[in-house]
């Protein structure tokens, strides 16, 4: 490793761990901070935003190490490290090359035989990008929050709730904890992006998982607000089921939950990763089952080799089977005729024996095993094992389908609307949501061509589902998280597709726009005091730089931009999706279809997003006493606005005159041989997972996806002109046009009441059933068992009281009268003693003169 | 007819006259007789002391048992003798079971006495001694710590003369000046009380003698005696 | 037989200490008066003293290497001591008692019966 390297898991290290320095001070002196705590806001932006700083620092000495090569001159000068873990190595040319990453282990928790549970680090480029990110955003909206949250200085009525004598609830202010639980957000996040193993992974998955819990529930005594809380909570509780079962078998196959190959002091190899296990070196980085898995699969073979080697052994032969061996050898040793072998055996395989007892039954036995050696990689030509393989795939991915809020888990994302807007902002562009997309980014590797496909599937029905429903969504924020939905969508069809490069960056454009628009929307309804859209209108004169930042925000989401020439960042990460989405189809001609509805989502995107913009800010104000309080925000809220505007802008360009750019930057983490083409589905026969480069190589694929990407978006923003900017048609008219289609969007799918009878409702009458069986069967049993307890009691206490009481006291009494009767004995008469005394030293005298005879 | 033994006859002389001296002390009722009769009893013993050889102790038996612990016993005789103390005598039940159990010692000691042969057997007259060794230096040397009884016996520590009786001396000596202490602080203090009470009555009672006591308090108060602690 | 020429035995001695200890025991079952018990208890020394100057004496036993000499005499001076000590404390006690009591009858000490 270089040595400015060394400084970098230090450097990611301090950035992680600022956001709990601030967490755990605001826990404890948050409340002493100032007037209300005041301070603690700026503690909590002080630390994020020296993460930030340290983060570039990260970034800088990363990009002193790997400079960037052009994107364009990709092919085949690509820069390339050795190994992936300590080592750094220089740049070898080589096609499909491991990414430059360093993988460290600052402390192992506890080690159990081979799993070992570490603090450990995965530092590539994707990680230095994501914390730039994740502090970036975290940063701009911990700096809206301190304008944005200020009524929880002091203390706070909330019209919201009723009390029980019907007036408004009155709470003191809750300002430190808001910022208490964003410090601990963004660590937990930024301990996701760090992790180096999947224990670790999960650990933080779940905190982030406890975070946004408490961040939607921050008004907890709102009932909907509480209710939403519990059900990101539970919804997620499905996915890492998922991810749990997926957690098991990475485990049991890959015997190690570390992402890097674990080494020790002196650099020397000491279990392989589940990286380099899954795409080894020595198979040109091909999609590998590991030998975990096969041996797994093919365990009836393995037995029943173990059994015939067992069989074959020649009685004298030495050591293939120890425990015959062992179980047998008294009988040699009776058997003169064999004895002179059972000598031999004797001396050279006990030790051995000893030690090897304690391994499995393939170790027990060193032929069978050689023999299962050499049967590997047949097994694994014929499939064995692979389909543990896309199980674990499947489990990891469900997790980030709870928490990426994909197609069947994506119920709780609108309903955490509930929260701060901040929160929002930051659930929907940097952490939460973020953590599923990044997650399956980061275990790419591991993912068979059928996940792959799996995830596409799910991410082209979400992204359309959200989609649609946006379209009749009138909070303003549900639009937002409706849209979010569907950007995640994109994302996940993106990297399914094989666009790994292009899922992630559009994951970062997306942070951009949308806490961009988060953040605008939360002005909005801090002006307004209101999330309907209906109540507003013509805001854009009253708060200019709120209505012109969104409409960045909404162009970049739309993808904007003069097709193949220049555009928002939106156009690029969108233009990389499409092409990769049209290279995939003509791959995989059996699935285009799905790439057809990525397409319509782009349109629909562009008709929500400027609907939403034309009734916030266009045309006339709806209802005038919201329209003359609206005023626009302040400086430390308007300011996140412009800077996260401009990145919304910039952030897929290139720094001019240099190499480097968001794209080439990810570029370098791209995984070893994943999405290169190499791997053909072997469940779903001829499924071909394009090489993300064709599309970027190939015009055709480029060229037309950014022109029928216009085409559409710039159809979809003409069609919301028509309808809310220039009110040439009322949507009134299409609404009752197409009345089950809009009773199917206003009621989101009915996904909800889906949900709730396919599984709450059974759940509840499941319930009532047990309450029922509890009351009727259990209790009665319980209550019969209580009565028949209490009567043995009762009984057990008349034979008390009858038998044992009154043979103590019978006891009792006649110690006492025994003792009355005693005392007289004592009579105080000395001469009467003395006489006794006497009598007894005759009697004494006579008893030992009887005895001693 | 063989010479008569005045060793034999002088035992039997005293030894009749402590038996008798000692059953008279049984049987008399009178305080004062039984004083002189124990005398009497006391002195037959010393005489056997002298019999046996133990010229010392002889004569530390007529200085200390009769000329000290009786004057004693009749001092005490003499201070708490009036006329209804004298006839205190027991029932006759008393006396029965008294007898009974004293024939029953008196038999056990007599098949004790009589029973080791080594004991029954006297020296022949030629074997005794011609003529009183006094053992008092023996005895002076013993409580020194020397022995010199018994330099014949094989044993080397007794040879070397040692197995003396100092430390038992010393303890007797500290015992007698506690008992001396003792006995005083018992006596005396009681003895102002009992003054005070006997000068106005000869039949005292209890709580007379407390009044009596209550009494003395104010004068007490008056001329404290008591010294403060410490000095 | 006639005893008066048979040499004297320790058993002589055991005999008289025997009549001796029985009358003081006798002594001490029968009298009331408290001075007539330490009267018996004095017999009942003299006794013991009897007996282990008989043990200690070399006139009296035909083996007198195997007596215990003199120790029977220092044993026998060490009870004469703690019976005067015992005669003083007990005659203190008596007076004591008599002063409080107005009675020298130890059938009326039975204070502490049971």
């Amino acid at each position: 490793m270089a040595d400015s390297l060394r400084w970098l898991p230090l450097l990611l290290e301090l950035a992680w761990l600022l956001p709990l320095g601030s967490f755990v001070l605001i826990v404890f002196f948050g409340p002493l901070m100032g007037k209300g705590g005041r301070g603690a806001g700026w503690l909590a932006t002080a630390a994020i935003m020296c993460s930030f700083v340290l983060s570039i620092a990260a970034a800088t000495v990363w990009l002193s190490e790997h400079p960037l090569v052009h994107s364009s001159a990709r092919d085949g000068s690509e820069h390339d490290c050795g190994a992936s873990a300590d080592e750094h190595c220089p740049a070898v040319a080589h096609k499909r090359a491991v990414p430059a990453a360093i993988f460290v282990e600052r402390y192992v928790l506890a080690q159990f035989d081979q799993l070992r549970l570490s603090v450990a680090y995965w530092i590539d480029a994707l990680t230095v990008a994501m914390f730039c990110m994740v502090t970036l955003v975290a940063s701009c909206i911990h700096v809206y929050s301190t304008g944005y949250m200020h009524e929880e200085l002091h203390e706070v009525t909330d019209q919201q709730v009723r009390t029980a004598d019907g007036t408004a609830l009155r709470r003191p202010g809750r300002y430190c904890r808001f910022f208490q639980y964003l410090s601990l957000f963004c660590f937990s996040m930024l301990g996701l992006v760090l992790a180096g193993n999947l224990a670790m992974v999960f650990a933080f998955w779940e905190l982030v998982g406890i975070c946004s819990y408490l961040l939607i529930g921050f008004y907890f005594e709102r009932r909907s607000a509480s209710l939403a809380a519990n059900k990101a909570f539970i919804v997620n509780r499905v996915g890492d089921f998922g991810m749990l079962v997926g957690l098991m078998a990475a485990w049991s196959g890959f015997g190690t939950l570390a992402l890097g190959d674990t080494t020790d002091a002196q650099g020397r190899l000491v279990q392989r990763g589940i990286f380099s296990q899954v795409r080894p070196a020595e198979a040109d980085y091909r999609l590998t089952v590991p030998d975990g898995m096969v041996r797994m699969a093919a365990a009836e073979e393995i037995s029943a080799m173990v059994a015939n080697a067992h069989a074959r052994r020649p009685a004298g032969e030495q050591g293939q089977f120890v425990e015959q061996h062992k179980a047998t050898v008294d009988q040699w040793q009776s058997a003169e005729q064999q004895s002179a072998a059972a000598a031999r055996w004797q001396s050279s395989e006990q030790p051995k024996a000893a030690a090897a007892q304690r391994w499995s039954v393939e170790r027990r036995q060193p032929a069978a095993e050689a023999q299962v050696a050499d049967r590997l990689p047949w097994w694994r030509s014929q499939g064995y094992g692979y389909w543990l393989l896309v199980i674990a795939g499947l489990g990891l991915f469900c997790g980030c389908v709870g928490k990426s809020a994909q197609f069947p888990l994506m119920v709780w994302l609108p309903d955490a609307m509930e929260g701060p807007t901040p929160v929002s902002a930051l659930i929907h562009a940097a952490t939460m949501v973020a953590a599923g997309v990044y997650l399956v980014a980061r275990l790419y590797p591991m993912f068979a061509p059928e996940v792959l496909l799996v995830i596409a599937c799910i991410g082209c029905l979400t992204l359309f589902i959200a989609a649609t429903i946006a379209i009749t969504a009138t909070d303003i924020k549900r639009v937002l998280a409706y849209s979010t939905v569907s950007q995640l969508g994109y994302m996940m069809f993106a990297l399914g597709v094989g666009g790994w490069l292009a899922g992630l960056f559009h994951l970062f454009t997306h942070a951009f726009f949308k806490a961009l628009l988060f953040l605008c929307s939360g002005s909005v309804i801090h002006a307004c005091g209101t999330n309907d859209m209906t109540q507003m209108g013509g805001l854009r004169r009253k708060m200019p730089w709120t209505a012109y930042t969104m409409l960045v925000g909404c162009l970049a989401i739309c993808g904007a931009g003069v097709p193949l020439v220049v555009g928002l960042s939106g156009y690029y990460s969108k233009d990389a999706i499409l092409a990769q989405a049209l290279s995939f189809r003509a791959a995989n001609p059996a699935w285009g279809g799905i790439v057809v509805v990525a397409f319509l989502g782009a349109g629909i995107t562009a008709f929500y997003m400027f609907r939403m913009w034309l009734m916030t800010f266009a045309g006339q104000p709806r209802d005038k006493h919201i329209y003359q309080h609206a005023h626009e925000s302040p400086l430390v809220m308007v300011g996140p606005l412009v800077v996260l505007a401009i990145l919304a802008v910039v952030s897929g360009w290139p720094v001019p005159g240099t190499a480097l750019s968001l794209e080439s930057l990810l570029e370098q983490a791209r995984p070893a041989g994943a999405a290169a083409g190499l791997d053909q589905g072997v469940l779903v026969a001829g499924l071909v997972i394009p090489d993300e480069h064709l599309s970027h190589e190939n015009p055709v694929f480029h060229t037309s996806a950014a022109l029928t990407a216009f085409a559409v978006s710039l159809l979809g923003v003409l069609l919301a002109a028509v309808f809310y900017g220039l009110p040439w048609l009322d949507p009134q008219v299409i609404r009752r046009a197409f009345a089950p289609i809009y009773s199917l969007l206003v009621n989101k799918w009915w996904l909800d009441e889906i949900y709730h009878y396919m599984l709450v409702a059974p759940t509840l009458r499941l319930s009532q059933l047990a309450a029922w069986l509890d009351r009727r069967a259990i209790d009665w049993l319980a209550d019969g068992l209580a009565r028949a307890t209490a009567l043995v009691a009762q009984l057990d206490d008349r034979f008390d009281r009858l038998v044992v009481d009154r043979a103590i006291d019978h006891a009792a009494d006649w110690t006492y009268a025994f003792g009355l009767r005693l005392r007289r004995v004592q009579t105080g008469n000395i001469r009467q003693y003395l006489m006794v005394l006497a009598a007894g030293t005759v009697a004494l005298f006579l008893l030992v003169s009887w005895f001693w005879r | 007819m063989e010479a008569i033994n005045w060793h034999s006859v002088f035992f039997y002389l005293f030894a009749a006259l402590a038996c008798g001296a000692a059953a008279a002390v049984v049987l008399c009722g009178n305080i004062v007789r039984m004083a002189f009769a124990l005398v009497a009893a006391l002195g037959a013993v010393a005489g056997l002391f002298f019999l046996a050889g133990a010229d010392f102790l002889g004569a530390l038996q007529l200085l200390v048992y009769v000329g000290g612990t009786m004057v004693l016993l009749v001092f005490g005789v003499m201070l708490t003798s009036h006329s209804p103390l004298f006839a205190l005598r027991s029932g006759a039940g008393h006396w029965i079971a008294a007898v009974v159990i004293g024939a029953c010692l008196l038999t056990v000691l007599l098949r004790a006495a009589l029973a080791a042969n080594a004991w029954a057997s006297p020296p022949p007259p030629q074997q005794l001694p011609p003529r009183l060794q006094p053992t008092t230096s023996q005895i002076g040397l013993a409580l020194l710590g020397v022995r010199t009884d018994k330099l014949d016996r094989p044993d080397p520590v007794l040879q070397k003369g040692m197995c003396g009786y100092l430390l038992p001396f010393e303890i007797a000596s500290v015992h007698l000046l506690v008992v001396l202490i003792g006995a005083m602080f018992l006596a005396r203090t009681k003895r102002r009380m009992a003054a005070t009470g006997s000068g106005s009555n000869s039949s005292q009672s209890i709580p007379r003698q407390l009044e009596i006591g209550n009494a003395n308090r104010p004068h007490d108060a008056q001329n404290p005696t008591c010294t403060p602690p410490g000095e | 037989m006639n005893p008066f020429t048979e040499p004297i035995g320790v058993t002589h001695y055991l005999c008289v200490g025997a009549v001796l200890m029985v009358c003081g025991m006798l002594c001490m079952f029968t009298k009331r008066n408290a001075l007539g018990v330490l009267m018996g208890i004095e017999l009942v020394l003299n006794a013991a003293n009897v007996n282990l100057v008989a043990f200690g004496s070399s006139w009296l036993r035909a083996d007198a290497a195997r007596s215990i000499a003199l120790d029977g005499q220092l044993l026998a001076m060490f009870v004469i001591v703690l019976a005067a000590a015992e005669a003083a404390v007990a005659l203190a006690i008596v007076l004591c008692y008599y002063n409080t009591q107005a009675t020298v009858d130890v059938d009326k000490a039975s204070k502490l019966k049971g």
